[in-house]
């Protein structure tokens, strides 16, 4: 006497090996990608674990510092910005600096091109005396 | 019954890929006698089964309770043969309307038993049966699940169960017994 569990059973026996290999399959399949996911997005996490977790009060005392400095830096900035702008003289004084400035340069710096002779006015000679010259030649 | 067993299921949630094996050992052979005997088809029943430990493998987060792995399992594969039918055209073949059954204990597969001479008859028989039946009945042979499981894995309400199994239990008990009445 059997049971219907013993029945089926034994019918479908001659298709383990079929389920072997399809049972291999899926896990090869759907494992070896998981594991690659693992790696690629398991780095993070393990930097987290092995490198931040451990150490996590020194890493938040430097956060800190970090942080502090940085708000320094922002408010140094920004004052400084403030300052410049306070500073930037107005445009007469700006005109007044440059006038200066050449006049100064014209001082120390003579220019050493020579003026030229003003042109002589055009006067006729008279034609006796241009004879004598071509005699005496 | 497998509640009782203890599966790796927490290190299948896990990613193990030993504890699946040892899960897919376990529920392979059941589960494709399960599907064959609903699709009557060898590499659909194998590709129905594939996809059901596919499937499993990915949704293993939605499984509440780690005792109840087997008949998640098998409700798996029960949807999949749902959609295969649908697929082919077949309308809600596994919702059938049956009377109430009596309220009376549900006896143990193994009270059902069967001579040698009678195997080949047994299946044939079980093959005659109506879908609905037959599927309960085969959850119940198989992996001796409650009316519980069996009702979460067929998405029926228990008393439907109850009635369908056992109307499979009677008819299949009627069939035998006619079977042997003409045997001389």
């Amino acid at each position: 006497m059997k049971t219907p569990l013993d029945i089926l059973l034994a019918r479908h026996q001659a298709t383990a090996p079929k389920l072997d290999t399809l049972r291999r399959d899926v896990i090869n399949s759907q494992f070896r990608q998981r594991n690659i996911a693992v790696i690629i997005l398991g780095f993070p996490t393990l930097l987290w674990r092995e490198l931040v977790w451990p150490s996590r009060r020194i890493w938040m005392g430097l956060a800190a510092i970090w942080l502090f400095l940085l708000g320094i830096n922002f408010s140094m900035r920004d004052h400084s910005q403030a300052t410049m702008a306070k500073v930037m003289p107005s445009p007469p004084m700006i005109l007044a600096f440059r006038q200066q400035q050449q006049l100064m340069s014209e001082l120390l710096n003579p220019t050493d091109v020579p003026v030229a002779e003003p042109k002589k006015p055009y006067a006729p000679r008279p034609g006796s005396q241009r004879r004598r010259e071509t005699t005496t030649a | 019954m497998a509640q009782s067993e203890q599966l790796p299921v927490q290190q299948a949630r896990e990613g193990q890929p030993a504890a699946w094996d040892t899960l897919f050992r376990r529920y392979q052979l059941p589960l494709f006698v399960y599907v064959f005997e609903l699709v009557h088809h060898e590499q659909t029943s194998l590709d129905l089964v594939q996809e059901t430990f596919i499937a499993a493998a990915k949704h293993i987060g939605s499984l509440r309770e780690d005792d109840k792995f087997g008949s998640w399992l098998f409700g798996i594969a029960h949807q999949k043969c749902l959609l295969l039918w649908r697929k082919k055209g077949g309308k809600e073949i596994l919702l059938d309307e049956i009377p109430d059954a009596p309220d009376e204990g549900i006896e143990s597969p193994d009270d059902f038993l069967i001579r040698h001479e009678q195997e080949a008859e047994f299946m044939s028989l079980l093959n005659e049966l109506p879908l609905p039946q037959r599927s309960v009945l085969l959850l119940h042979f198989v992996e001796d699940f409650s009316l519980e499981e069996i009702a979460r894995i067929t998405e029926t309400q228990i008393g439907t169960v109850k009635s369908r199994l056992h109307y499979a239990k009677k008819s299949l008990r009627k069939l035998l017994e006619a079977k042997n009445e003409n045997t001389p």
